[in-house]
């Protein structure tokens, strides 16, 4: 959400801004001392006095149209929907590629190691499938289908203070002192990417307001990554299912699934009271909240509701591509239940980061140029992976 | 810059460190907040609440209604519908349209692959592309090794690559007493004595290592698992290493083995009255239990169950979902017996010329 569109601020908090912009990204509460039990009644709560954090309502209520008839719903409905297609199409790397007119990309950035990090993808977790390695092992593999998906924004890395949606406090801050890294050094920008485009009827007039800046169609889903400035993208470039190779590894985050209001034993694993030998109502509880009388500290694990965070599984590598469905066939397992999002990046471990450096992947993004002679077939399977029609043959 | 000269005065622990060489912008402790903004409450609102309730100390601050906000970072099916049908891909679309016109499957597909059918999972944990893709590398591995059409019950001999067997191959018979899994995952247990100790082993049907998977007596029985014999006499799941096949043909019906198996008295491994088993004699099972276990047993054969609804539509593959998968295997199967009849062609083509070449006949 750009400045322009957060609520009017009043003149006060205009000229703190102004002259110290980050002052008021207040993050840490106005107790003195830090010790735990001081912060019992010190607290001081980000949404007691500030306005609520200005989002926008992503979904709009379904309109009852009672002077369309329903053949003309249906018309129109397939009008919107072919003018989406038709905006999709018109952007993807298949129309840039095809188009006489257009530019060809500048000058592509070159892999620079410890500095660069590219932009990540959107997918949609499908499930599981088993494949054997070329040795007889078995490995499952994560089905995730990657959607159309364009770039929407890039916010460099000096605006990210100024950047509305993490002006609001989250609410796990709370319990954090320092403000993350990636806000501090300003090492990394933003880059905004949308992903499944919709019907633009599900939407409000200000979610399709996001997108029209850079002349897309209304998607269903915004992800960030945090990127380098040479590897930055410009609004409306279009990511593939070939930015990653099979062989890459890859980070995978997404939220994990929601368990429900569950309680102690099962969601931080404490051992509960005896079953039996006499116990009085003591089989599944906690126990004592805190010592000697004193008072219940922050984070105090209670029951409460488990599941539903982001979550990472780091380093795992992509094993097979499928081009026709547009699948990425990815080693072990990921977070979130089927049909969830996920967001996957580059790894961040230093290992992963370091092989790049040898075998650079196609910077800032893959382009129609890329492609090899003949196009890529339906199927790119590891080397070491197993097809389903070829026999295995195990050395002597 | 202001900023750095008010955090070099405060000394708390909790400060930023300035990071040298990068500018970077300092936070300010909270002693510099903004200037609050409040909100004036219209007159008659006012009024209206001081009415109401009575005066009450302020409590604890609360959350407001965003903090709780539901995030559903999933699609709905209905979603992930126009999703495919903006973009053209999904499931295999070509195949499904020849799976609709399809008329009616013959009955040796429901036999041969039991295992295409999918999986009794609420509707949330399943996806339409995933399953196609399950069958499909199913007939890919079909092309390489022929798996025949067994059920519980049946006899089979299984060569699996052993790097630490004599030939590389380690050959088991046994009887199947297991069979579960769909798609890729479908596994099944076979049972045999060997040197007078009982053997299960456990095989996945899709697994490459296995060399061949040979059926030696086509049968079935009357319950879904054989996991009783673990309780019964050894008589009944001895099979000799070198039994010879028995013919079968495709076109009859699967023999049913009526056989009614006497357990060996308790202790047993498992609750073998609670479970609804058939291929068990009964009275004798009963004449071991009290009478306490019988009524717990008549309370479990759940009679009731034929009128729970919800039950029988959780539990059973729903009908639409699969008559397509069945004429979707039956598409692709249809596409082996002519990869099979071209394989054939090419080997005898193959062998017609090496016999030129070498003079025999």
């Amino acid at each position: 959400v750009s400045a322009a569109s957060a609520p009017a601020l009043s003149s006060q908090l205009i000229v703190a801004m102004a002259t110290a912009p980050h002052t008021w990204l207040r993050l840490v509460p106005s107790c003195r001392s830090y010790s735990k039990a001081t912060r019992l009644h010190k607290i001081d709560y980000p949404w007691k006095d500030e306005p609520k954090p200005h989002w926008v309502r992503q979904f709009e209520a379904r309109r009852v149209d009672a002077d369309l008839t329903p053949e003309n719903r249906d018309w129109l409905r397939q009008w919107r929907l072919q003018r989406v297609r038709d905006a999709v199409a018109s952007s993807s790397e298949a129309a840039a590629a095809a188009s006489p007119l257009k530019e060809p990309p500048a000058a592509r950035p070159l892999w620079t190691p410890r500095v660069s990090q590219r932009c990540g993808l959107v997918g949609i977790k499908l499930g599981i499938l088993p494949m054997w390695y070329r040795n007889g092992q078995k490995v499952h593999t994560t089905v995730v289908q990657i959607p159309d998906q364009r770039v929407l924004r890039w916010v460099p890395p000096e605006d990210l203070g100024n950047y509305a949606s993490l002006r609001e406090m989250r609410p796990y801050r709370l319990n954090q002192s320092l403000l993350p890294r990636w806000l501090t050094q300003q090492r990394w920008g933003l880059q905004l990417v949308g992903a499944v485009p919709a019907d633009p009827a599900n939407f409000t007039a200000q979610w399709c307001g996001i997108f029209k800046a850079a002349g897309l169609p209304p998607m269903r889903k915004i992800s960030r990554f945090l990127v380098s400035p040479d590897a930055a993208l410009q609004p409306g470039a279009c990511l593939g299912l070939h930015h990653f190779r099979v062989g890459d590894c890859v980070d995978v985050v997404a939220r994990t699934v929601n368990r429900g209001f569950q309680g102690v034993m099962e969601r931080h694993l404490m051992e509960g009271g005896p079953a039996a030998h006499g116990s009085t109502k003591f089989h599944r509880k906690m126990g004592s909240a805190a010592g000697g009388g004193g008072p219940i500290y922050r984070g105090k694990r209670m029951p409460g509701v488990m599941g539903n965070r982001f979550r990472a599984a780091r380093s795992l590598p992509v094993l097979r591509v499928n081009t026709k469905h547009r699948l990425l066939f990815i080693k072990g397992f990921t977070p979130g239940p089927p049909h969830s999002y996920c967001q996957i990046m580059d790894s961040w471990m230093l290992d992963v980061r370091r092989s790049l450096d040898a075998n650079p992947p196609p910077m800032p993004t893959y382009f129609a140029e890329d492609a090899p002679e003949g196009g890529y077939p339906e199927d790119v399977y590891h080397p070491d992976l197993l097809p389903y029609d070829q026999p295995l043959e195990l050395p002597d | 810059h202001p900023a750095r000269d008010a955090t070099s005065a405060i000394s708390s622990s909790w400060q930023l460190r300035p990071v040298p060489g990068l500018q970077v912008p300092l936070r300010l402790p909270s002693d510099r907040r903004p200037p609050v903004r409040r909100f004036a409450c219209p007159a008659s609102i006012a009024a209206a609440s001081a009415a109401a309730s009575p005066a009450v100390p302020p409590g604890p601050p609360l959350a407001p209604a965003g903090i709780a906000r539901v995030y559903k970072p999933r699609l709905s099916p209905e979603a992930m519908k126009e999703f495919w049908r903006l973009s053209g891909i999904g499931p295999d679309h070509s195949r499904a349209k020849a799976a609709d016109q399809q008329a009616e499957v013959p009955p040796e597909i429901k036999r041969l692959y039991q295992e295409a059918l999918p999986p009794i999972v609420s509707q949330d944990y399943r996806d339409p592309i995933v399953e196609s893709l399950h069958r499909a590398e199913m007939m890919r591995r079909r092309r390489v090794i022929n798996i025949p059409e067994f059920h519980v019950g049946s006899i089979l001999a299984v060569s699996v690559m052993d790097k630490h067997a004599p030939n590389k191959v380690n050959r088991f018979v046994g009887l199947c007493i297991l069979r579960r899994h769909t798609g890729l995952f479908t596994t099944f247990t076979l049972r045999n004595m060997v040197d007078q100790v009982c053997v299960q082993i456990e095989y996945e049907l899709y697994s490459p290592s296995i060399v061949s998977i040979q059926l030696l007596k086509l049968e079935r029985r009357l319950d879904d698992n054989l996991l009783y014999l673990m309780d019964a006499p050894h008589s009944h799941c001895t099979i000799p290493f070198d039994m010879v096949p028995e013919p079968y043909s495709r076109n009859d019906p699967v023999p049913v083995n009526r056989e009614r198996v006497r357990l060996n008295p308790p202790p047993w491994m498992c609750k073998w009255h609670l479970h609804g088993y058939q291929g068990i004699d009964l009275e004798h099972l009963y004449s071991y239990l009290s009478d306490k276990d019988v009524a717990k047993a008549i309370e479990f054969s759940k009679a009731y169950k034929r009128y729970d609804l919800l039950d029988q539509y959780l539990n059973r593959v729903p009908v639409p979902d699969a008559d397509y998968a069945f004429k979707d295997i039956f598409i692709q199967h249809q596409e082996l017996l002519q990869h099979q009849q071209q394989q054939q062609q090419q080997s005898s083509k193959k062998s017609e010329v090496i016999s030129k070449l070498t003079g025999t006949v």
